[in-house]
This record gives C-alpha cells, sequence and structure tokens, in this order.
C-alpha cells in the first residue's frame, strides 16, 4: 500500500483511499506550564496496511495552540486536536492540568537530556571511559551526580582511582555564566573537539545559561517523580523503502504521569543500511530488512523494531498454527508482508528434529518406516519417543558439557574432576532435572561435589570477577564484563554494580579440593599471613558487599554461602527463564531470539520481544523443564516449516519465516560420518596409537566423550571442536583446512569401504547399485534419491570400469555434500 | 667433596639393574586350589625362586621369558588359608619389589580368552556371589558380563584393581583406575539393540591416598537381563591391567581397607585413644606415667587432657565447649573424623578467648610462592603456646556452610604437649648389594611438640659380610617459602639420618635374600627408649654386574 502511496505522490497511479484515520495518542493529559504533545496521524487503507500520514494531514486544535502536530496546554480543562486526511478525521483528547505551575527543575532530567541528546554524553565522546578533552560524563546521563561533580567543580578522572587527577577546572562559571565552557565549546567560541553542538538561540542553551545564572543548583530530587520507562509507539514501525514514520517516545514518571519526551531524546539506527532516522524521530526506510532504532534519553535507553518490508502479498493466506510461538512469528510474518515457507515434508523433519534432539541421525529402516506411517499425529508420537531416547541424553549432556565448559583444564587439571562434573549434567539432563535447581545448584555449589568443580579452573579458585561474569553470561545471557573496569559505556550496568555481583564470588576459597565460602566474621588463619577476606573496588579500594545488580548490598550471614542468595534471586528473576530460553531456541533456530543468545543488551533487542516473553513465561511456568520447552518448540509450525523458501522470504534471516540450514557442530556430523559410512571412529589419548596412554571405548561417539580435549582428533579441531577454555562460540565458518581434509583426511577417506562398513556389507550381499545409492541417501539425508539423481548416478558408476572404486566415490560425495553436512 | 666421593664410591658398589615387579595376573586364588599367575616386570626373566613374606604361601617358578618390552615370570601359587599375603621374586640381580596376592574361600573363575566388548561377547554370571579374575588387556577394551536379575532384586558390584591407580598408595604413572556401569538392553528408537546405562560408579573419590576401586550396588526394577560394563578410566589398558571383580547378592557393605602398620599422626582417620598421652611418651622415650584422656560432649566445660566428640548433622552447626587454664601451657590439637574425612568432611576447630577473638585454628594459612595469593588448607593437629590464663572456647563447624549429614563425626583431642618422634620412614623396601658395594639408606623422621631427643637406628639380622655403618649425605639447601605463615603450628621439624649399607669384598653370594631389621628408638636423657619402629628389609648380595 505505501508502495501504492509513494506511486500515487509520483502521479503514477490513482490515489488510494483510506478507510480509517486515527490520531495518536487519543487521550493525553498535558500537565503543567508550557507542557506539549506530538500527535501522530496514522491511515488504515482496504488491505489492512497501515500508513504514517502525520506530515500530510490538517491539524486543528481547541484550547491549544498548535505548531505542526504539537499541541502546547494554554488553560486548565479539556481540549481537543483534530487531524483531517482524504476526507477522514480523527481526534484526540486533552486533559490540561496545572497549566500555569512552573516545573521543578531538576539536573538529572533538565541538563542530562540536553546532554545525551546533543551526544555530549556519548561513549565516543565525553561519555567514554575516561572522558574526553579533561571532561568525563557518565555515558548517556546514568550517574547524574557524578555527572553534576564534573561539570560544576571540574577535574580528570582515573579508571583505577577515585581520586581527582590533576587541577579541578568546573565547567561553568557562576560570576559570568555565558563565559562557562559547558556553553562556550558546544557553540565553538573555544576550541572543541566535538564540533558544534549547540545553536545559541536554542532552547537549550537558554536552559543551561539559566541554570547557571541561578547558582547551578543539582535541583529536585527526593519527592520529585522520576523517570520510569519509555514507551515507543508505534511498537514496531514498519515501513517500505523510501517510506517514512515519526516515532512517538512517551516518558512515564514514577507517580504516574506521562510526558511526550520525543524531542527529548537522541534517536539513532542500529543499521543505516535499512533505516536511517532524523534527529526528530522520522524514520526513514532505505533497504529491506530489519533493524533497531535507539533512544536515549537522559538515564535511559530503549529502542524500538523497525521493519522495512516488501509490497504488500495480495490474498495473505491464513497460516495455520500449532502454539503460541506460531502465533507470535507468523503475526510478526503478516505485519512484514513475509509469506512463511510450506512445513517441511516428513523427510525433511524427521532429518531435522533427530539433529536437533539428539544429534543422531535417524537410520534407514526409521526412515523408511517414518515416510510409510499415515498416523496425523506421528510427528508428536515421534518427538515424544526421540525426548525420551537415551540418545537425547547424550545429546544435551554434550550440549550442556559446553556451556558449562567440561574440560581437564577449566576443571581443577585433573580428568577425574571433570569427569565428575561430566556426570553430574548427565544426572540432570538424564532425570530432567529443573533448569533452575540445576542453576542453583552449581551457583552455590560448595565442598567436594561436582558442581563445585568449574569454580576451580587450573586448580585455583578463579578471580571473583571472571567467575561472576561467567554465571551472569551463562544464566543471565548478559555480559557485563565491560563494568569490571568502568561503568559499562552501552548499558545501564555501572562499575559498583559489578564488583557487588562480584563479592557473591569473593569469600570464595579453596582447602585442598574443597570449594568452601570464607565466613567474613572469622579470622580463620588469615591473621597468621596477613590476610583479608574481602573484595576490593578497583577504582575506589572500598570492601565491597555482595549485592544484587537490582538492589542495594544485602545483609547476608557473615558464616552462610552467600551464593545460596544469589542463585534463589538470579533463578527467579525473569532473566534468567528469557536467557534459557533464548538459549534453547538458539539451538533450534540457528540464531537466537536474541542474538548472540547470550548477548542481552539494550542495544541488541529482541526480533520478537513477545514471543520471547511468552516461551519464558511458559517455561517457568511448566518448573523450568527443559524437554517441555524443547518440545514446545519443535511441535510449533514455525519449527517446522521447509528450508525451501520462496521469493518473499528468501532474505528473510530473522523471522524464522523458513527454516535455516545449519552447519552441523563437530562432533555431530563426526558421529553422522561414522553413522553413515558405518565405521567408527577412535578416539586416542595422543596424535598416534603408540604414544597414547589411552583410548575410548570401542563405538564411542563424539558426544560422548566425557573429557573431549583429552582425545585428539584432526577432524574435530578442524570443525571447529572449542576447547573449552571459555564459553564456547562455535564457529560453523567453512576454512581451508577442512577442504584439504575432506580431499584426504581419514575420516573422510580411510573409511569407504573397509570391512565392516555399510558399503562393504551391501557389495558382500550383492545389492544392487541402486539400492546402495538409496541405502546413502536414506541414511545421510533421511530422504530416498529422487529418481533423476538415481538415473544420473547409475549411469556415472556403470560407466566407471571400476564399481566398487564408483561406489567408494559415490559414498565420499555423500559425506562430503553440503546436504549431509547441514541441518537444513 | 668428601660426601661427593662417598657418593660415587657408593655408586659404582651398586649391584646392576634391580628387579622389578610391575603386575601380577590374576592377583586373587583360591584358598587350597593351586593357580597360575603371571608377574610382569623388569629384569625377571631369569627369576629363580620366589621368597613368599608370609607362611603357608608356597610358590613355584614355572617358566620365564620376555614380551614385547617387559619380561614375565610364569608361577604356581597356593595358600592354605585366606588372607593377604605378599612375595618376592629372586633373580641373578637380586630381590624384587614385593608384589601383593589375596586368598580367599570362595570360588574363583577366569575371564574366558577372547574379547568381551559387548553384549554377544559378555561373560555370563550364571549366579551370585560371583568371582572374576580379568584384565582390561588394551587401551580402550572393556569387558562385559550379562546376568539375570528378578524385579527388586538388588546386587552388589566390586571391581579391585592389581595395579593402583596414580595417587593411590603403590601407584604408577600407568595406574589402573577402574570403573563399573550397569546397562539394560532396552534400544532406543534409533537402536533397538542399544544398551542403556542404569548407573555408573567411578568412585570412591579420587583423593590422595586412597583407592579407587569402583563399587556399587543397584536395585532392578524389572526382571530381565543385564550387563555391567568394566572400565579403566579414561580409556587406559594393557597387560598390567589385572582385575579382581565380584557380583554379590543383596546390598553389601565396602569392607574396609587393611589398616596401615605405621605410626601416622597426621591422618584424619587415626584412633586419638584414651591411653594417647602414654603412647606418644613413649614415643619420646618416656614411661608410660601419663593420665588418661577424658571424652567429654560438646556444649560442657572440661579440664585437659580431653577429648570433645560430636556430629555436624545440620548445616551451619558450630559446637563449642569451654576449659580453663590457669598458668602457661603449650597444648596440642588434634582431630580425628572417624567416618568420613576430608575432602567429605572438613572440620573446622577454632580456639576463641574470652572475648572471642580467635587465638589459633587448624586451618594453616600460607600465601601461594608464586602469585601471593592467599591459601589455605585444614590440617588434623596444631600445636600453639598459650601464654595466657583464662577461659578458652572450642568451636568446631564444617568448612562449608551448607554441607552436613550423621557421617560428620569428628572427636577433637585437647591436651599438653608431649614432645616425642612422629612419622618414620625408611625409604628402602629392599637392597641388593654386590661384594665390596655400598649403599645409603635414608631414615627420615619427625621431631613432634618439640621433641629434642636423640634418635638410635640399629639394624640386625645383616646377611654374612653385609655391615651398616652411620653416614652423612648431601642434602641441598631449599629456599624457605616466602610466605610460610605459621608452618610451626602445623607441621613437624623433619630430619633425617643415614645408613650406609656396605658388602666386604669377599663376602659371598646370596641364593636367598636374608631379611634384615632396621629398628628407631628415641634416646632421652641418655637413655634409649622402646623401639618405636622397625622395619624388614630383604638384603641380597650379587655378583657384580
Amino acid at each position: 500500500m505505501r508502495l501504492c502511496l509513494f506511486l500515487t505522490s509520483l502521479g503514477l497511479l490513482a490515489a488510494p483511499k483510506p478507510v480509517k484515520l486515527q490520531t495518536v495518542p487519543a487521550t493525553v493529559t498535558l500537565t503543567g506550564a508550557g507542557a506539549s504533545q506530538q500527535f501522530l496521524a496514522t491511515a488504515t487503507y482496504p488491505d489492512g496496511t497501515q500508513a504514517d500520514v502525520t506530515a500530510d494531514v490538517k491539524w486543528t486544535a481547541k484550547n491549544a495552540t498548535l505548531q505542526a502536530n504539537r499541541a502546547t496546554a494554554i488553560t486548565d480543562g479539556p481540549a481537543t486536536v483534530e487531524a483531517e486526511f482524504d476526507g477522514l478525521r480523527a481526534k484526540s483528547q486533552i486533559t490540561v492540568k496545572n497549566a500555569t505551575a512552573q516545573r521543578s527543575f531538576a539536573f538529572a532530567r533538565d541538563i542530562g537530556s540536553i546532554l545525551t541528546k546533543r551526544t555530549c554524553n556519548s561513549s565516543a565522546c565525553h561519555g567514554g571511559v575516561k572522558g574526553r578533552g579533561g571532561l568525563k560524563l557518565s555515558a548517556n546521563a546514568l550517574f547524574p551526580k557524578d555527572d553534576y561533580e564534573w561539570i560544576t567543580k571540574g577535574g580528570a578522572y582515573q579508571v583505577l582511582s577515585a581520586e581527582i587527577k590533576g587541577e579541578r577546572v568546573p565547567r561553568i562559571n557562576p560570576a559570568d555564566p555565558e563565559k562557562s565552557l559547558l556553553l562556550q565549546k558546544p557553540l565553538m567560541q573555544i576550541a572543541h573537539g566535538g564540533g558544534k553542538k549547540l545553536e545559541k538561540d536554542s532552547d537549550d542553551y537558554r536552559t543551561i545559561l539559566n541554570w547557571v545564572k541561578s547558582g547551578a543548583p543539582y535541583g529536585a530530587e527526593g519527592g520529585i517523580a522520576t523517570l520510569a520507562s519509555l514507551e515507543i509507539y508505534p511498537p514496531m514501525a514498519t515501513l517500505p523503502v523510501a517510506g517514512a514514520q515519526r516515532l512517538l517516545v512517551t516518558a512515564k514518571f514514577s507517580d504516574g504521569h506521562t510526558e511526550d519526551y520525543s524531542n527529548q531524546v537522541l534517536f539513532s539506527s542500529n543499521n543505516g543500511e535499512v533505516a536511517t532516522v532524523t534527529p526528530d524521530g522520522i524514520v526513514k526506510g532505505k533497504g529491506l530488512g530489519e533493524t533497531a532504532i535507539l533512544i536515549r534519553a537522559a538515564g535511559f535507553l530503549a529502542s524500538a523494531p523497525v521493519g522495512v518490508i516488501g509490497p504488500a502479498i495480495p490474498n495473505y493466506p491464513a497460516v495455520p498454527r500449532a502454539n503460541f510461538i506460531d502465533d507470535a512469528v507468523f503475526s510478526k510474518l503478516r505485519k512484514v508482508n513475509i509469506l512463511p515457507s510450506d512445513i517441511a515434508s516428513d523427510a525433511e523433519f524427521l532429518r531435522r528434529v533427530c539433529l536437533d534432539l539428539t544429534g543422531t541421525l535417524p537410520p534407514p529402516e526409521r526412515v523408511r518406516e517414518f515416510l510409510a506411517l499415515r498416523d496425523p499425529k506421528k510427528r508428536e508420537k515421534l518427538v515424544d519417543a526421540l525426548i525420551a531416547s537415551p540418545e537425547f541424553t547424550d545429546y544435551w549432556t554434550f550440549r550442556f558439557s559446553d556451556i558449562f565448559r567440561v574440560a581437564i583444564f577449566a576443571n581443577g587439571l585433573t580428568p577425574k574432576f571433570s569427569q565428575k562434573y561430566w556426570e553430574w549434567i548427565r544426572d540432570n539432563i538424564a532425570t530432567n532435572r529443573p533448569y533452575d535447581e540445576v542453576a542453583r545448584e552449581r551457583l552455590s555449589a560448595e565442598g567436594y561435589g561436582a558442581a563445585s568443580r568449574h569454580f576451580i579452573p587450573y586448580n585455583q579458585i578463579g578471580p571473583p570477577a571472571d567467575v561472576m561474569a561467567e554465571e551472569v553470561r551463562v544464566f543471565f545471557g548478559r555480559r557485563l564484563d565491560c563494568a569490571q573496569c568502568h561503568n559499562h559505556p552501552y548499558e545501564n550496568w555501572s562499575q559498583d554494580q559489578f564488583w557487588g555481583m562480584a563479592a557473591f564470588f569473593g569469600r570464595l576459597f579453596k582447602a585442598g579440593p574443597v570449594v568452601f565460602d570464607h565466613p567474613s566474621n572469622m579470622d580463620w588463619g588469615s591473621k597468621d599471613v596477613d590476610g583479608k577476606i574481602e573484595v576490593l573496588h578497583p577504582r575506589t579500594k572500598a570492601n565491597v558487599k555482595p549485592a544484587l545488580l537490582d538492589a542495594s548490598p544485602l545483609a547476608l550471614k557473615e558464616d552462610a554461602n552467600p551464593r545460596k542468595e544469589l542463585a534463589r534471586w538470579m533463578t527467579a528473576h525473569p532473566y534468567f527463564a528469557e536467557a534459557s530460553v533464548n538459549r534453547i531456541w538458539g539451538y533450534f533456530f540457528g540464531r537466537g531470539i536474541v542474538d548472540p543468545v547470550d548477548d542481552f543488551r539494550s542495544t541488541n533487542p529482541a526480533t520478537h520481544p513477545d514471543l520471547l516473553a511468552a516461551l519464558a513465561k511458559d517455561f517457568q511456568k511448566n518448573g523450568y523443564n527443559l524437554r517441555h520447552l524443547m518440545k514446545t518448540i519443535v511441535l510449533s509450525r514455525t519449527y517446522q516449516l521447509s528450508h525451501q523458501h520462496h521469493p518473499t522470504n528468501k532474505s528473510d534471516v530473522t523471522n524464522y519465516s523458513h527454516s535455516w540450514s545449519r552447519a552441523i557442530d563437530a562432533e555431530v556430523l563426526l558421529d553422522a560420518v561414522v553413522a553413515v559410512t558405518g565405521v567408527p571412529e577412535t578416539f586416542t589419548t595422543a596424535v598416534s596409537d603408540e604414544r597414547a596412554v589411552g583410548q575410548a571405548p570401542a563405538n564411542t561417539r563424539a558426544i560422548n566423550l566425557k573429557d573431549p580435549d583429552m582425545y585428539f582428533s584432526r577432524f574435530l579441531e578442524l570443525y571447529g571442536r572449542p576447547n573449552r577454555g571459555a564459553i564456547p562460540e562455535r564457529s560453523s565458518r567453512p576454512n581451508l583446512g577442512q577442504a584439504l581434509h575432506m580431499l584426504a583426511g581419514a575420516t573422510y577417506v580411510d573409511r569407504l569401504a573397509t570391512p565392516g562398513s555399510r558399503l562393504r556389507k551391501l557389495l558382500d550381499t550383492g545389492a544392487t547399485d541402486e539400492k546402495i545409492i538409496n541405502e546413502f541417501y536414506l541414511a545421510a539425508y533421511a530422504r530416498s534419491a529422487e529418481k533423476e539423481e538415481l538415473t544420473d548416478l547409475t549411469q556415472l558408476i556403470s560407466k566407471r570400469g571400476d564399481r566398487e572404486a564408483a561406489l567408494r566415490e559415490f559414498v565420499w560425495a555423500i559425506i562430503s555434500s553440503r546436504e549431509f553436512a547441514e541441518n537444513h | 667433596m668428601r660426601t661427593l666421593l662417598l657418593v660415587c664410591t657408593f655408586a659404582a658398589g651398586l649391584s646392576g639393574a634391580d628387579p622389578r615387579a610391575i603386575s601380577m595376573h590374576p592377583f586373587t586364588g583360591q584358598r587350597g586350589l593351586a593357580f597360575t599367575a603371571t608377574v610382569r616386570g623388569n629384569n625377571i626373566k631369569d627369576a629363580k625362586a620366589a621368597f613368599p613374606e608370609q607362611p603357608g604361601l608356597r610358590i613355584s617358578i614355572l617358566n620365564t621369558g620376555t614380551e614385547g618390552k617387559s619380561q614375565f615370570v610364569k608361577l604356581n601359587i597356593e595358600a592354605p588359608t585366606p588372607g593377604r599375603y605378599s612375595f618376592r621374586l629372586v633373580t641373578d640381580s637380586g630381590v624384587s619389589n614385593s608384589l601383593p596376592l589375596q586368598i580367599i574361600d570362595q570360588p574363583i573363575l577366569p575371564e574366558p580368552a577372547g574379547t568381551h566388548e559387548t553384549p554377544a561377547t559378555a561373560i555370563p554370571v550364571t549366579a551370585t556371589p560371583a568371582i572374576f579374575t580379568g584384565m582390561i588387556a588394551q587401551k580402550g577394551e572393556t569387558d562385559f558380563y550379562a546376568f539375570d536379575a528378578k524385579a527388586g532384586e538388588t546386587m552388589t558390584f566390586q571391581v579391585l584393581s592389581g595395579l593402583p591407580s596414580i595417587g593411590a598408595p603403590g601407584g604408577n604413572a600407568n595406574g589402573f583406575d577402574p570403573s563399573i556401569s550397569i546397562y539394560e538392553p532396552a534400544g532406543s528408537w534409533f537402536d533397538p539393540a542399544r544398551l542403556n546405562r542404569l548407573a555408573f560408579n567411578d568412585e570412591p573419590l579420587w583423593v590422595l591416598g586412597r583407592g579407587t576401586d569402583a563399587f556399587l550396588h543397584h536395585t532392578f526394577k524389572k526382571a530381565g537381563r543385564y550387563y555391567v560394563r568394566l572400565d579403566a578410566f579414561s580409556g587406559q589398558g594393557g597387560p598390567d591391567y589385572s582385575y579382581y571383580f565380584r557380583i554379590l547378592p543383596g546390598a553389601q557393605t565396602l569392607e574396609p581397607p587393611p589398616g596401615k602398620a605405621d605410626w601416622d599422626e597426621r591422618t584424619y582417620t587415626r584412633a586419638l585413644s584414651a591411653d594417647r598421652l602414654n603412647d606418644l611418651a613413649q614415643r619420646g622415650g618416656k614411661p608410660r606415667t601419663q593420665k588418661s584422656v577424658e571424652t567429654y560432649r560438646m556444649g560442657s566445660k572440661f579440664a585437659l587432657p580431653a577429648t570433645l566428640e560430636g556430629t555436624i548433622a545440620q548445616p551451619g552447626e558450630s559446637h563449642r565447649a569451654t576449659f580453663q587454664v590457669d598458668g602457661p601451657q603449650d597444648i596440642a590439637i588434634e582431630v580425628e573424623t572417624p567416618d568420613l574425612a576430608p575432602p567429605l568432611f572438613n572440620p573446622v576447630v577454632r580456639l576463641l578467648d574470652a572475648k572471642g577473638d580467635e587465638v589459633v585454628t587448624n586451618f594453616f594459612a600460607g600465601r601461594g610462592a608464586c602469585t601471593g595469593a592467599l591459601n589455605k588448607g585444614l590440617t588434623p593437629k596444631t600445636i600453639f603456646p598459650l601464654r595466657n590464663p583464662g577461659t578458652y572456647t572450642v568451636e568446631v563447624r564444617e568448612l562449608t556452610a551448607d554441607l552436613a549429614e550423621t557421617g560428620f563425626k569428628y572427636r577433637v583431642q585437647i591436651r599438653p604437649q608431649v614432645p616425642h618422634l612422629g612419622k618414620i620412614a625408611i625409604e628402602e623396601d629392599h637392597i641388593n648389594l654386590a661384594p665390596g658395594g655400598a649403599k645409603t639408606v635414608r631414615v627420615t623422621f619427625d621431631r613432634e611438640e618439640d621433641y629434642r631427643g636423640a634418635v638410635a637406628v640399629s639394624v640386625e639380622n645383616l646377611p654374612e659380610g653385609v655391615s651398616v655403618l652411620a653416614a652423612a649425605d648431601y642434602e641441598p639447601d631449599k629456599d624457605p617459602p616466602p610466605f610460610p605463615g605459621k608452618r610451626e603450628r602445623y607441621v613437624p621439624r623433619t630430619e633425617r639420618t643415614v645408613l650406609a649399607f656396605s658388602v666386604a669384598d669377599n663376602a659371598a653370594l646370596s641364593t636367598l635374600p636374608k631379611v634384615a631389621r632396621v629398628i628407631v628408638r628415641p634416646v632421652v636423657d641418655g637413655k634409649p627408649g622402646a623401639t618405636i619402629a622397625s622395619k624388614e628389609i630383604p638384603i641380597m648380595v650379587v655378583a657384580k654386574p
């Protein structure tokens, strides 16, 4: 429809008639002198699409002054704003209160907003770690009291010390306010590396000047309403290429009142190739895709997803929905004019779900059986069988061994420890232990128990900061690391918050192999070596007490395990459920709803926030049951869509409109090669058998290696097996080594027709070429060969003089193919 | 220089390569039944005889040979009564180290020939109790056993290693730490023949000084066929990986390992008896005229010497008891954990003054030599000079805040210090010397609780032509730890003396070892005390290589 509007504007098409006009906000209360509100007008067209027509309507107002689409209160009482467009009218009701009451000044809000909107406190400028040009500001005005200090008293910030460095030069001049550096620099009256940031005739200039003239007070603090949240309209903007959408930012305050904040924030686009945004919040579509508009207010950061969409799809079909996942995904697809692919074929679904739930390819006989079944519930029954299978336990033990870092070097330098830790993970998976219980046990583990092994990498307790950051990343999906040395430059995490959290691990000690929390009120021999049990803030050098991310320091019993309280709080926090479901979702779709799965931040918003919330709620409601979560995911139609795409969803990478082909992880791929060829892999503890001390039992699968770092495997190294020295981030990018290994490596070449192999057995039973081809197709691709494939392959084999050599090459081609190496 | 010359002389006088027995398979036999066993090792192929160390054990050599890089000796073994035995091999190069052997009442089945790595080739177990001897003969090998169980039936499974694991007593670089897994052939959607693991044990925990043999009992929910799989830890294996495996009906308790005969007062499991003051006095060369130690429950007042008993049954519990000191007194605090010892139960003992301040604890704190980081470790014995009279409180708690159970039993003995000789170690297991040769043997001893007396070491029952001299050897200086903490409270002062065994040029060659006895006694106030340690060392005079 917007394309139609665009073409209409060029005079190329007859104007479509809107069927409805709507103004936003429909009702609003303006409080205080000079309070104003911007209004937006949205037209709805016969096909259901909507367009921002704010700039095209005729605005009128009663009992309010009007400048373009912004109304300002005059006197207490009712007022209206009306929009007229293409014969349609819409009206918004305004209630004006205390129209003559001047608002109290607050440095945090009034000066903070200017510094934020003018990018003075951006992380690239004075909001950087050490500030810029001798002035340090908190990023995004997160810490207004610090900002007030730096501006009114001056001084240079030091990262590792709270002491003020050098001469203190105030940025204001109360004796001659106009000569304040805070004004002269952004006006470029004095050289300013950041360039001109302020105009002398602007409201912002006057606000700062008047503030300095009035003695530069900090202003209202206690008793004044504080900014509680930002709401963006529309919650998700969709617009065509070259289309525009104005954003309306509404601030909600702690006393419940709201204010239009659209002109007090800084807008920026996460991806200028998809959409740009003007300083006054008008988003312009540049290229098809999705991005987010970041909105920075003083002390707050919010984001608004934006979809730059293709043309409307006539007669968009009703897509069947299996559960709430489909509701969220398909609603969005409808909105962004993308049609989902068809549901995957049984063969496609079978291979995908087997790999995703168990890391195991279905054997040919099971493929035949499943494809032949006519039971409408066969997919659900299959999922139940897979989730109950021992292969499920094997696979998810492997998955969580990755996240939880089961490795000799990560677990105290001894395979005994790492194997014990692995067994603990396996027991939890096998018994489907609620994930919140698992998390609590791991977070608060002490003694000689398996779960405590991860606290002693290299046989030493890790530094509290590192340990805490890892736990938060694993269970909260957030990376606080930047706040270790300074306030986080992009997020609302302060250095104090970081160290408050780290302090939960500050009493963690080991006595031999025993992990314990040293009571803070007991000596326990510390005086003998002048040792103190404390966590020092690196900047202030203060002894930091444990404090939860969202709270003040806790009054914990001094001889209790402080991590128990942390574990209780973390697992009850909404972050835990959303990070957990997002991580699991990522395994099934190749990307998280927030992606990377452990990088939740306001500048990296979820593609489907409603879906994330619904999954988290369902996970929590069902007792943090991982199997239930996985079953819900794989039974959704979204998961079961085909990887075959069509023109409207070909370029979609974020909306799950089709299945996304994903490289199979190294261990699973090696097991798949073994399964298809029928030749087991031998895992030894050294490069050569002679030097090996140990060897994994015959037929051990790669995913079942308890201490993978003990077993050498050229294949696994080449295909990206992580060493688990840090939380693994697997790369699925192909490399030259893989290509060479495919051509000459033992995994591919040495097992094609060895005794006991699938091919050898088939040859020995006198199987025809056609039977052999089909058998390998079923084993590798979970499907029969297409007629054309069969014809081509049998011809190729018959043309080759040496039948066995030809069949070996065929097997090699199968296991080297992209279709085999990917899950799709 | 003189010391160096002495060492050079001694080195020149040593016999050829020492015979070393590494493993024996099987290492278990049935009472009264002769069985064949193979000893593998180095320099044993010319073995002439076996030298039993206990009466009743009869061993003869069947043949010897070489297999790969190892040599072997095949033996015929028989013993009339069950028990733990040991023996050595006698070769042209001398006597070997000692090899353990157990004789039991029950019949033993050897692992059948062939591999048993699949259910199809599993060794059948037709009835319980069943006892097998077998071997994880190759790296990565597993042995399957097949058996039937009734619904609700409980069975006990135990596997003992013939090659102690690394870290266990007698362990070597290729130790054998066996594990047990129980499987049911329940199949899966992918593989109807798949074995699914029901239970697993690779414990007891790997605690230095303890064995790692696997022990497991399991109750089977369903009647049917089951499999048990034996593995070596981390896929190790080879001809030395001999095991003893038994399946017993019901839930049997684990037999305690044989107790250590040597005195070691710095372990949590030694018994702190009421007669301990006398035991210590004797080791200090004093008469046994000390009073016995009273036992008290926690929560009461007590008088020194005392043993306090309790159990940390609930997380966070701390137990206290008070006592009065009327004048300066040097005290010792010892901790015994009769059921569960560290790292499972970790008792922290603190001595508090009347204000509640910590005076001393059994935590040894020090700083790491590399990073200077604060390290801590619990100790079973602490000594401390109490200088101020007054009321003191003993507090006992578990190291962790959240762990507790009925097995967290402790006995804390607080007593005046009694100077004595502590642990004594005589380093050699056997001595093989050529005529004209000599060898030094170090005897190491701990001076406990400020024992200032002398130590007398003598050797009896030497072979003809062998004599022993007092000697000294070179001990290089070591840098003291940079941040030692209060070591003197937790670590005894260790010293050593050296014996030089020498053989006359014309000494007759031995045909069998002669067992000499090294005896250690304290010497106090000019008088030798009773024997407090002795060790038998087989000695042979052998031809020069």
